[in-house]
């Protein structure tokens, strides 16, 4: 198949001509309405313009920039997850872009920001006056049988003015060929995050054609959406948060690249607390508060003391702080309501009567079977439709579930059941098939275009002038024309949509209207943050005390080979590497052969101690601060973390492990150079530098007292030496071999030798020196007071003294210090005091 | 019947706790057959503050918080109440189920106390398939609502065994309907999600219930419990069935708060930061005028 394509390229295939055979085939399905065919079977609307574009390449030239695409995306790490499974799965990125025409967008708009508002006074209405209900124009059952209608939140003002800022309706074409709205979105609507992201990589990919195309750019609409955001904030310069659904949830990683694009700090609920009526964030600093939260939960999960009470994600009296208006949310709780699918029979009604217009974007027709003429038609016609949920699915249910779609026979009688004891349950809804756009398709004669079936998303967000609808969208498209791509989910790929102006775009201004203030710290550090940095430096650290175990192992035992290899198994040194190894959980026996020990101290994936298991933990944790670190560290996390889980099964020399592990080596020193050359020097660094530096000392004491105690042989001198990467400092300094007073000064004491303790010390008393104090009354917090008392029992000992009693002292309170670092800064850590639901019947 | 009501809850923390917001739900219902003469709560440590809402059911909740570190919390409820309420009206005459369904989903109402909120599941009310199947025998064609509720109910007070021990506050109505034992709480729920599952509007109500001494003993201290029961709409109003007890509600019965579901009416509900162990005391007295008399002489 190379061999064809290339011959292809050579005979010099004109773009026209490999356009019409990527065409050739491409045949809609009857009755199923195409973006790129119209209904006569004739090309239509932007299409022609993206494929003739396109055609100016050969496939060859296509291949390789989608490869370098799907590796931009691996590198950067821009995944999901699926709903119910752990593991992260990179983001597929379809090959095509959805194209639309300027022309069709503006219309298209205009029924969207119709929807929008007219969504808006619905809500407007349902939480306050009820007008709609009274006068029979919607059902009372269809707002009370809906779990979004929150009733704590009747009669609240959003803070404002507004319930919505930021509306989503998901779209495709009808049988008709119009554009209708398959699910509109008001809770928290998701995909801003992945348009963005489909986006940058697009225009990595195909940098020329946005200009060549007069492709509608972004950055507009998020600095609106931005600005929007603090809208009726009480302060001038409002601190806005993105309230996370945690690092599990499906669209995690959309909300960290989101926050860090916007500028929002990123927080879960426990980084959130009421204190005198208003909502604060836990920082490194105190409380501070909060002005705007852009909720990414249900809203159901916000208040456990007033909305769903088992909720571990939200933020106990929250309500409070939107009934006395010192808090403004995106979009106002509650908002959900609107996405019933049973308001649709009541739409256009609703729109007249409370815009005074007709609705001009529609959507499959639907039934509320609660109307006895709703029912009976649903009765009548189970074969043509399907039936659905009326209120937004409960908790636990598919989004989209579809209870039944054209009814079996044999599913007849059950579903005639539930339409008997609760009817007002159920919306009967015309099924039809989604309409399709080309996807490319690779055969045995190369590319080929085929049309797929999709599903796009488009916003919009509200602005002091209006609703403002986003150029562009969340295309969903599926790999296969039986599959509907109503939620990510393997199968279905996602494609940036482009919005093709007639004339040329101008390049995207940012920070159009006020000159921004200047800067130089980004706010104050949220305590999870810091706690999450602080471990983050712990394992490094951790991690590389143990590949320097194993590198000290795997060099003495080779140093020996030769010589009696059985006999440098038993040396002490030899001896107190494996039982280290052991008791930190990095092996499962010290007296395994060499090869096999170093292996699982490296890469051992159920070994809670190994390099590999702390490298993991890293990553863990570095994915809750995906927010906070840059896409090279995050690539160099990434890159350890498959480095040392490759192969596991294989059994590897030792020298092949030594290799790995000197490998493994250079990539942390990477990581560590990244921290120190591009990190700011805020608080955050110096939570990562205050782990680093304290699992180092803590470390270096544990060597000690296995290697430099008051019995060591020279060997294991030299062996603490290497642990301490001290050897050739050392061998500069002295002339003759390891001895013990001069071995400990240097690891122990040397202020000027990096590995040292002493040197540690001084490093974590002036880190925490230059982090915030809580009291003004001047005087050094406890944890402060255990730093000093360490440095100037490290600045006055001497080498002599520093024996297993003193070095064990010394441990104790190195760990000490870390538990005063984290009882002050971390209140929200793993560690910390949860809240707690009051139990039992009162 | 007048009653003097006292409703002291204990929590004793195996930690102090920094922060607690809590909820109290214990100042009984004014209106339908009652009206409350005095009612007064008292809370140890006092609060730092301490706001009176009534939420969208009606239920009047006072919302405190308390900021000083605490091992113990407590909170006594004293209220006077007068019941009188009229004799439930007879079983077979009412408004047949199927119309007051009908009526309930085509009503134009939306406000708080509005039927059609106590239509669906709701927290602890999740609607099963069993328990509409358990319930559907006591709904024939056309029979009154309030005839099908109550035949539903002594249903339930026959098949369902009383046992504290069966259950804990958190116990899944799908549970206790399988094990078909439970405490009050259980049985309210069981037969809500039964009335629901049958299209009726059905609530949780919470209060208390007068007990009688054995003969010739007096009234202990502390020795009553709060109560559960159901309210079913029948069309034309709420009416009160009692499942745990088998009868129709009347002025043995004193209602504190009508919700969805015992999330909605829970007398005391909080969060605290960091309790530990907690452990719990509830005591109260349900004591009629007629006795108030004697309880001075035993207290």
């Amino acid at each position: 198949m190379e061999g064809a394509l290339a011959a292809r390229a050579e005979m010099g295939e004109s773009p026209r001509a490999r356009v019409a055979r990527w065409t050739a085939g491409y045949r809609p399905a009857p009755g199923r309405p195409d973006e790129f065919l119209g209904p006569d079977g004739a090309p239509r609307g932007a299409w022609p313009r993206l494929l003739d574009r396109l055609g100016a390449l050969t496939e060859p030239e296509i291949t390789a920039r989608f490869v370098a695409a799907e590796r931009h995306i691996r590198d950067a790490g821009i995944s999901f997850r699926i709903a119910g499974d752990q593991r992260e799965h990179p983001w597929p990125l379809g090959c095509l872009p959805l194209v639309i025409e300027g022309a069709e967008w503006q219309a298209l708009s205009a029924g969207i920001v119709q929807r929008a508002e007219l969504m808006e006074a619905i809500l407007a209405d349902a939480y306050g006056p009820g007008r709609m209900v009274a006068e029979g124009l919607l059902p009372a059952a269809i707002i009370a049988g809906t779990p979004e209608f929150l009733h704590p939140l009747h009669g609240v003002v959003p803070p404002g003015g507004h319930y919505l800022k930021l509306y989503a309706a998901d779209l495709c074409r009808g049988p008709d060929g119009r554009w209708q709205v398959l699910a509109d979105r008001t809770q928290a609507p998701s995909g801003l995050g992945w348009a963005l992201e489909n986006r940058m990589v697009l225009a990595r990919t195909f940098p020329d054609f946005f200009q060549d195309l007069h492709v509608e750019r972004l950055p507009a609409f998020f600095q609106a959406f931005r600005d929007g955001l603090a809208l009726g904030a009480e302060r001038a310069d409002p601190r806005i948060c993105l309230l996370t659904s945690g690092p599990y949830s499906s669209t995690y990683v959309e909300q960290a690249a989101l926050a860090r694009y916007l500028g929002l700090m990123l927080v879960e609920g426990d980084d959130l607390v009421m204190r005198d009526g208003r909502l604060h964030v836990r920082t490194v600093s105190g409380l501070k508060r909060a002005d705007a939260l852009w909720r990414r939960i249900d809203a159901d999960f916000l208040d456990p003391l007033e909305l769903n009470a088992a909720s571990r994600l939200g933020v106990p009296g929250i309500l409070d702080a939107l009934r006395n208006g010192s808090v403004v949310m995106a979009n106002m709780p509650g908002a959900g309501l609107v996405e019933s699918a049973a308001l649709a029979p009541y739409l256009d009604g609703l729109s007249r009567r409370l815009l005074g217009e007709p609705l001009r974007l529609g959507h499959p027709r639907t039934w509320w079977c609660g109307d006895l003429e709703g029912l009976a038609h649903a009765q009548a016609n189970l074969d043509s439709l399907i039936l659905r949920p009326a209120a937004t699915p409960q908790r636990g249910a598919g989004r989209d579930a579809i209870l039944a779609g054209p009814v079996l026979a044999a599913e007849r009688a059950r579903v005639l059941a539930a339409l008997r004891d609760r009817p007002f349950d159920y919306v009967a809804q015309e099924a039809a098939p989604l309409s399709t756009m080309p996807g490319w398709e690779r055969g045995e004669a190369g590319l080929s275009l085929v049309p797929r079936p999709f599903v796009v998303r488009v916003f919009a967000t509200r602005t002091p002038l209006g609703w403002q609808v986003m150029p562009g969208g969340f295309c969903r498209v599926s790999e296969r024309e039986d599959l509907d791509p109503i939620e990510m989910r393997l199968g279905i790929r996602s494609a940036d949509v482009w919005v093709l102006s007639e004339k040329p775009v101008a390049a995207p201004v940012i920070g159009s209207h006020a000159a921004p203030r200047v800067r130089r710290v980004g706010g104050h550090l949220p305590s999870r943050a810091a706690d999450g940095l602080f471990w983050l430096g712990r394992y490094l650290e951790r991690a590389e005390a143990v590949i320097r175990l194993v590198l000290a192992h795997l060099r003495s035992v080779g140093d020996a080979v030769g010589a009696d290899i059985s006999g440098a198994l038993d040396t002490p040194a030899a001896l107190a590497l494996r039982t280290l190894l052991h008791e930190w959980g990095a092996t499962g026996a010290a007296g395994m052969p060499t090869a096999r020990l170093a292996q699982e101290a490296l890469a051992g994936s159920e070994r809670p101690g190994s390099a590999r298991a702390h490298i993991d933990a890293a990553r863990r944790n570095a994915a809750a601060l995906r927010a906070r670190l840059s896409g090279e560290a995050w690539r160099v996390l990434a890159d350890l973390n498959e480095f040392l889980a490759l192969d596991p099964d294989r059994a590897l020399t030792e020298s092949q492990l030594a290799g790995r592990a000197e490998r493994a080596l250079s990539h942390l020193a990477a990581l560590s150079g990244l921290t120190h050359e591009n990190m700011s020097r805020a608080e955050g660094w110096h939570f990562v530098e205050l782990g680093r530096r304290i699992e180092r000392a803590i470390n270096t004491c544990t060597f000690a007292l296995a290697l430099a105690n008051d019995e060591a042989t020279p060997g294991c001198l030299g062996v603490m030496l290497s642990l301490c990467d001290s050897q050739i400092s050392y061998g500069r300094r002295y002339l003759q071999g390891a001895a013990l007073d001069p071995v400990r000064d240097m690891v122990l004491l040397d202020p000027y030798n990096p590995r040292s303790i002493a040197f540690q010390a001084e490093a974590i008393a002036r880190h925490l020196a230059d982090l915030p104090a809580l009291a003004a009354d001047g005087i050094p917090e406890p944890h402060c007071r255990l730093a000093a008392r360490i440095l100037a029992e490290l600045r006055s000992g001497e080498a002599a003294d520093f024996d297993a009693v003193r070095l064990t002292a010394l441990e104790t309170d190195l760990e000490r210090l870390a538990d005063g670092i984290a009882a002050r800064y971390f209140p929200t850590g793993p560690h910390a005091l949860r809240p707690e639901k009051l139990t039992g019947l009162a | 019947m007048i009653y003097t009501l006292r409703h002291r809850t204990t929590y004793r923390y195996g930690k102090p706790v920094r922060f607690a917001r809590c909820a109290l739900r214990l100042k009984p219902q004014d209106g339908e057959g009652q009206s409350v003469l005095a009612s007064a709560v008292t809370v140890d440590p006092s609060p730092a503050t301490a706001v009176m809402r009534r939420d969208y059911f009606g239920i009047d909740a006072v919302a405190i918080t308390l900021d000083l570190p605490h091992t113990t919390f407590s909170v006594e409820a004293l209220s006077t109440v007068r019941v009188e309420r009229p004799a439930p009206p007879p079983l077979e005459t009412g408004t047949a189920w199927e119309r007051v369904r009908d009526a309930v989903v085509a009503g134009r109402e939306l406000h708080g106390r509005a039927p059609v909120h106590f239509l669906y599941p709701s927290g602890r009310v999740p609607l099963l398939p069993e328990v509409t199947d358990y319930a559907r025998p006591s709904f024939s064609a056309g029979r009154s609502a309030y005839g099908a509720a109550h035949d539903l109910m002594l249903r339930i007070g026959q098949d369902f065994r009383f046992d504290a021990k069966a259950t804990h506050v958190y116990t899944p109505l799908a549970e206790s309907f399988a094990l078909r034992a439970g405490v009050c709480q259980d049985f309210a729920h069981v037969m809500i999600a039964a009335l629901r599952g049958m299209g009726l509007p059905a609530a949780y109500v919470s209060g208390y219930l007068r007990t009688v001494p054995p003969p010739g003993r007096p009234r202990l201290r502390g020795a009553d419990a709060s109560h559960a029961w159901v309210a079913v709409w029948c069309g034309e109003g709420w009416l009160g069935l009692d499942p745990t007890n088998g009868v129709a509600v009347r002025d043995d019965h004193i209602v504190v708060a009508r919700g969805r579901d015992y999330g909605d009416v829970a007398p005391v509900d909080g969060i605290v930061s960091g309790s530990g162990k907690q452990r719990l005391k509830v005591e109260v007295d349900v004591i009629p005028d007629t006795e108030t008399q004697d309880l001075a002489l035993v207290g």
